[in-house]
């Protein structure tokens, strides 16, 4: 465990990433214009890295492939849930409740 | 205050409302994964404040619960946080003529909700005091939630039963802001890609693997976009 002053050290480490990243070409202005092919290309952006981070979670089970798990299946009703409805607490609760129901309920 | 400034953060607050309920059981989900590594809640609540960022913070807890070093740590904060290089650059031309401090709080700011949301009216404004109300506003609102969020997480960790898999909130969180953006092909494509991508090359040291998928979903939707105007003129 990294405690004390180093632990605080280190949050601050990891505070300058967010600055150094967030931060870049806001704080670069003007001079520092990407071509307007990676501006097009950059809209994907965002839908790529959200993917990147929910696919691994919904299709892995302790690091391996493994499609046949709770968190797929929950994932799966939070898809629908979010497609179907407006309220933004739906795919919360749905979710939740697949996911305790197959895990707890049924100990899978 | 500006007539227009007034408008654009009306606007925003409007638009970002739903997203940043959705941010709060994140933001507890956080409180209660840092205060379970075994930091204080003081500590906690400045990790909170000077990070402020879910990924990173969530992502480099199991290496300060293991002692790693300073430069692991920092390496692994940066990484996690590469996507919003991508998304400053693509952000960067909405705060022409902005002061160095406005700047400097916009990049703190920049969360992914942010940008998935206010980011194509940003750009297409050019009204330098409804940009700056349509960006301030609800990133402060995101900011004031993330924080209240993590409050609650800290201070009522021991409450939450660890076995209830709280940490799934944080993906639904994630699905919930993904969903709508898929309606359009390419989008679904780069989504695809990218996920199936971080999925596959998730053997990667150091979590590259995300960074490798992202870059392979962008391009697949750019590609994608590409045919689908090739296939229109051709018709």
């Amino acid at each position: 465990m990294v405690d004390g002053v180093w632990l605080w050290l280190t949050l601050f480490a990891i505070g300058s990433t967010t600055i150094l990243t967030r931060g870049s070409f806001v704080l670069g202005g003007e001079g520092a214009r990407l071509p307007p092919a990676l501006q097009r290309a950059l809209r994907y952006a965002p839908a790529a890295a959200l993917s990147a981070l929910i696919m691994p979670d919904l299709l892995l089970d302790a690091g391996a492939f493994d499609p046949a798990n709770p968190k797929l299946a929950a994932g799966i009703v939070v898809a629908l849930a979010a497609v179907r409805s407006r309220s933004p607490w739906l795919p919360f609760i749905a979710g939740m409740g697949v996911l305790l129901l197959l895990r707890k309920g049924l100990g899978w | 205050m500006n007539e227009s400034f007034k408008r654009g953060a009306r606007e925003g607050l409007t638009l970002m409302l739903p997203m940043s309920v959705g941010l709060l059981p994140w933001a507890i989900v956080t409180g209660v994964a840092m205060r379970s590594t075994g930091l204080s809640a003081v500590e906690s609540l400045g990790m909170n404040l000077i990070v402020y960022a879910g990924t990173a913070q969530l992502g480099t807890l199991p290496l300060i619960a293991a002692g790693a070093p300073l430069w692991l740590i920092f390496v692994t904060a940066l990484v996690l946080n590469l996507r919003f290089v991508i998304f400053s650059a693509a952000l960067a031309p909405a705060f022409h003529g902005a002061s160095w401090s406005k700047r400097l709080l916009s990049g703190y700011l920049l969360v992914d909700g942010l940008f998935v949301l206010c980011a194509d009216r940003l750009l297409r404004s050019d009204d330098p005091h409804w940009r700056w109300g349509f960006y301030v506003a609800p990133a402060m609102l995101c900011w004031s939630m993330w924080q209240l969020g993590g409050l609650v997480g800290v201070l009522g960790a021991g409450v939450f039963p660890k076995d209830w898999s709280l940490e799934f909130m944080t993906t639904i969180a994630l699905m919930v802001m993904l969903v709508p953006m898929v309606k359009q092909r390419a989008m679904l494509v780069a989504a695809l890609v990218g996920g199936l991508g971080a999925v596959l090359l998730r053997g990667l040291p150091l979590r590259l693997g995300v960074i490798a998928g992202i870059a392979l979903g962008i391009a697949a939707g750019f590609v994608a976009e590409r045919w689908s105007e090739k296939r229109r003129q051709a018709w």
